[in-house]
């Protein structure tokens, strides 16, 4: 007996060495298969995003790899890279707890063990940041669909794209679109007053995004001329948000500005009910605001509530190949495309259409076809008007042909609440409810 | 001389426990040599970082009884201190990492007077407030970069006064130095009079101060060791990362884990840290490899994870240590 208990102690101890010492074999990259590793925060308080984001990606690799005549899109013509003799795209899925240092350790696994082409990810920009640092140090190209920290692209690295517009394009977006409101361009509003919308408030998450919208919420406001009364930052972990909120509705604000991923979203606008604060406008920069969740949880609290977006299903309306992509993605999720995984779907495709360019695996090649890359706007389902790298100036790697869309919750003919396109005013698909009704 | 003499001397541990430590460390100073993945050598590194975090927490939290679940303040001090001198100043690692210390000593100073006023769980909550507090100030601090953190600014490498290479076997070793260094130092401070007195404190404090110990004193002088441990290798993670940020490495999720590695492996022990990061840092990073992106089962390596630290903690509230000693006294070892 003795005897076994020595033996097991030393055995759990070398044992739990043994593994970590890589005694397991790693997998040797099998022919004809181009490997892409893919981190999403697939647990943690972005579960529900990772959730879609890993959606978007896996449906983008099966129009890759196999052929898909009623898809408009050039990677739906051939089964895998045609110029790789067909390779099919394989993903392979790490979750990153929303942990920057997790995020990297698995980076560095991805590319030396598992040795991947590429990365795709990582939707936190915090964790995107020490993730691109990585391959940024052993050459190794990234593309990142949905992290819209505008730092990302400031840095001059030159194995990083990214091919999401950014907050500060966002953010300008909404004040646009304040601005619009008050002179009649909105469809369905009159001119409304500009000392309605004011004061503004805003509530942003504390990480890297939070902090970054925040602070832009603050320049454009002062650009737009339009008076801010407080601009807070929040720990999305936060069991209780009545102490913001009760701060947030003191000054009476016209209009309330979010940032916020979704379960600190869910919780703000309970406590903005429970609260009874009563803005005009209430408005949330994606994330959060836009899940399937948000919609699943409030229901008819958050109609008339606005979020920008990439992705509003109503566009299929005019744009075909949107369309078709998204009775695809909700015959496998059972909804709609939605911001996430819109733009997961389009980071995967701009790997698909850059290997085809590169026609090779080699990190050079992949670079200069990344760096020279155009797809055009019509094969994207997200309405912008293609893909196209900065290689100069200061937002190195930077999409630069990208845009937002703002959308509103409303009911439907059929009482379901969906998002209705409201800017830009060009592209709206129903008549904007001003003011917010209330909870 | 006797200094010297007493920080080597491990006569005192059985024989059996000199023999597999003498093993595991080959198997350490070996490792590099193995043929090994990346992530093995990722989780090795986590696992020095966390065994010295947890030999910190062992003095104050082990061998104290203090309960302290505000550690993480102290890591950010020391990474933030490296980091912001060496963006403005250019100043090395060597020079920075002391720096940050020191700041972080009297940080600990400042807060550890008041804060050692208070006991049990009152004294547990007040580090995890002060903790959140010093987070709150660094995330809205625009010299330290706020919310956003900071990026270290890469030099030609390898460079070892920057402490930044590009193969991760550098940052092994010289982690495995500071893991040596910390081990002999605790091997050293369990026997010296401030440990001593310490574990009479933890024993009873009324007894310990009718001794004429000054229990306020001890606590302080202890809390700001452990200080020092945590804002060294805060340090090094801000190089080994090449970029901090608050939320990351200031965050209560850090300050809980720095204190399970002590509590899982066997507080107030030598081991005890040792064998909690062996055990719960290779837990943590291969469940999470292995079935974190593993469509439906998603979540599953946590509750895992969580499981087996709450059976460890249900069979023997004195962690893996604990069961080792009991298994001991029943003749089993």
């Amino acid at each position: 007996m003795k005897s076994f208990w020595k033996t097991s102690l030393i055995v759990c101890v070398i044992a739990s060495f043994a593994l970590v010492g890589g005694i397991v074999p790693t997998a040797k990259a099998a022919p004809k298969v181009i490997k892409i590793g893919v981190i999403y925060p697939l647990t943690g308080p972005a579960a529900a995003a990772g959730r879609e984001l890993r959606a978007g990606a896996e449906l983008a690799a099966k129009i890759c790899n196999n052929v898909m005549p009623g898809i408009d899109m050039p990677m739906a013509k051939n089964a895998g890279i045609k110029a790789l003799g067909g390779a099919k795209i394989k993903l392979i899925f790490k979750d990153h707890q929303g942990n920057p240092q997790l995020g990297a350790d698995l980076a560095k696994q991805l590319i030396k063990d598992d040795h991947v082409v590429g990365i795709l990810g990582c939707y936190y920009s915090s964790v995107t940041k020490t993730v691109s640092a990585v391959c940024e140090r052993y050459g190794v190209p990234m593309i990142n669909g949905s992290s819209t920290s505008p730092a990302l692209t400031k840095r001059g690295f030159k194995w990083f794209w990214r091919t999401t517009p950014h907050d500060k394009y966002f953010t300008e977006d909404l004040f646009k679109f304040l601005v619009g409101l008050t002179q009649g361009k909105v469809k369905g509003v009159k001119p409304v007053p500009k000392s309605d919308l004011e004061p503004i408030v805003s509530a942003c998450e504390n990480t890297e995004w939070g902090s970054h919208v925040s602070g832009l919420i603050k320049t454009m406001a002062k650009k737009y001329h339009f008076k801010l009364a407080k601009s807070i930052l929040y720990a999305a972990k936060a069991p209780d948000l009545s102490a913001e909120v009760q701060s947030l509705i003191e000054p009476k604000p016209g209009t309330m500005l979010f940032a916020s991923y979704i379960s600190d979203a869910i919780l703000m606008v309970k406590t903005l009910k429970s609260m009874k604060a009563h803005p005009k406008i209430i408005w949330g920069q994606d994330a959060g605001f836009e899940k399937p969740e948000f919609r699943s949880t409030l229901k008819d609290n958050i109609v008339g509530v606005l979020t920008r977006t990439v992705f509003i299903p109503s566009i299929a309306k005019v744009k075909k190949v949107a369309g078709e992509v998204n009775a695809l993605y909700k015959k496998k999720t059972g909804h709609d495309l939605g911001g996430a995984s819109a733009r997961s779907f389009t980071g995967l495709q701009a790997w698909v259409a850059i290997l085809e360019k590169a026609g090779s695996t080699n990190p050079k090649a992949i670079q200069k076809a990344a760096n020279t890359i155009m797809i055009p706007g019509e094969y994207l389902v997200v309405p912008w008007k293609g893909i196209k790298f900065s290689t100069s100036g200061d937002e190195i790697g930077q999409n630069v042909l990208g845009s937002g869309m703002i959308g509103q919750y409303q009911k439907d003919a059929s009482g379901n609440i969906v998002l209705q396109a409201v800017y830009p005013f060009e592209l709206a698909t129903a008549k904007m409810i001003y003011p917010f009704k209330g909870f | 001389m006797e200094v010297i003499r007493n920080i080597f001397d491990l006569s005192d541990i059985p024989r059996k426990d000199l023999t597999v430590f003498g093993i595991f460390s080959l198997f350490l100073l070996i490792f590099p040599l193995i043929p090994h993945s990346s992530f093995a050598m990722a989780t090795m590194i986590e696992f020095l970082m966390f065994s010295l975090y947890g030999m910190g927490w062992n003095t104050i939290g082990g061998y104290g009884g203090q309960v302290d679940l505000g550690k993480a303040q102290y890591a950010g001090i020391g990474a933030f201190t490296t980091a912001v001198m060496l963006i403005h100043w250019n100043i090395p690692f060597w020079i920075s990492a002391p720096v940050g210390m020191i700041f972080a000593i009297i940080w600990s100073f400042a807060i550890g007077y008041p804060l050692f006023r208070m006991r049990g769980h009152y004294f547990a909550i007040a580090t995890i407030a002060t903790s959140l507090v010093l987070l709150d100030v660094f995330q809205s601090w625009n010299f330290v970069g706020a919310a956003k953190g900071l990026e270290l600014p890469l030099k030609s490498m390898p460079s070892l006064l920057y402490l930044q290479f590009r193969s991760d076997t550098y940052y092994y070793y010289i982690l495995l130095f500071l893991f040596f260094f910390g081990f002999f130092y605790i091997n050293w401070f369990r026997k010296s009079r401030l440990g001593f007195q310490l574990r009479a404190i933890k024993d009873n404090e009324e007894v310990a101060r009718s001794l004429g110990i000054n229990v306020h004193w001890c606590k302080i002088k202890t809390y700001a060791i452990a200080t020092s441990f945590v804002a060294v290798v805060g340090s090094f993670h801000a190089c080994y990362n090449f970029n901090i940020d608050p939320e990351d490495i200031m965050s209560l999720d850090l300050s809980i884990l720095i204190a399970m590695m002590a509590m899982v492996g066997g507080a107030g022990s030598l081991w005890g840290p040792i064998i909690g990061a062996a055990v719960l840092i290779p837990l943590k990073s291969y469940l999470g490899s292995w079935l974190g992106g593993k469509e439906g089962l998603a979540g599953l390596d946590l509750v895992i994870y969580a499981l087996i630290i709450m059976i460890i903690a249900a069979f023997e509230p004195r962690g893996i240590w604990g069961i080792v000693e009991k298994a001991r006294k029943r003749g089993k070892i």
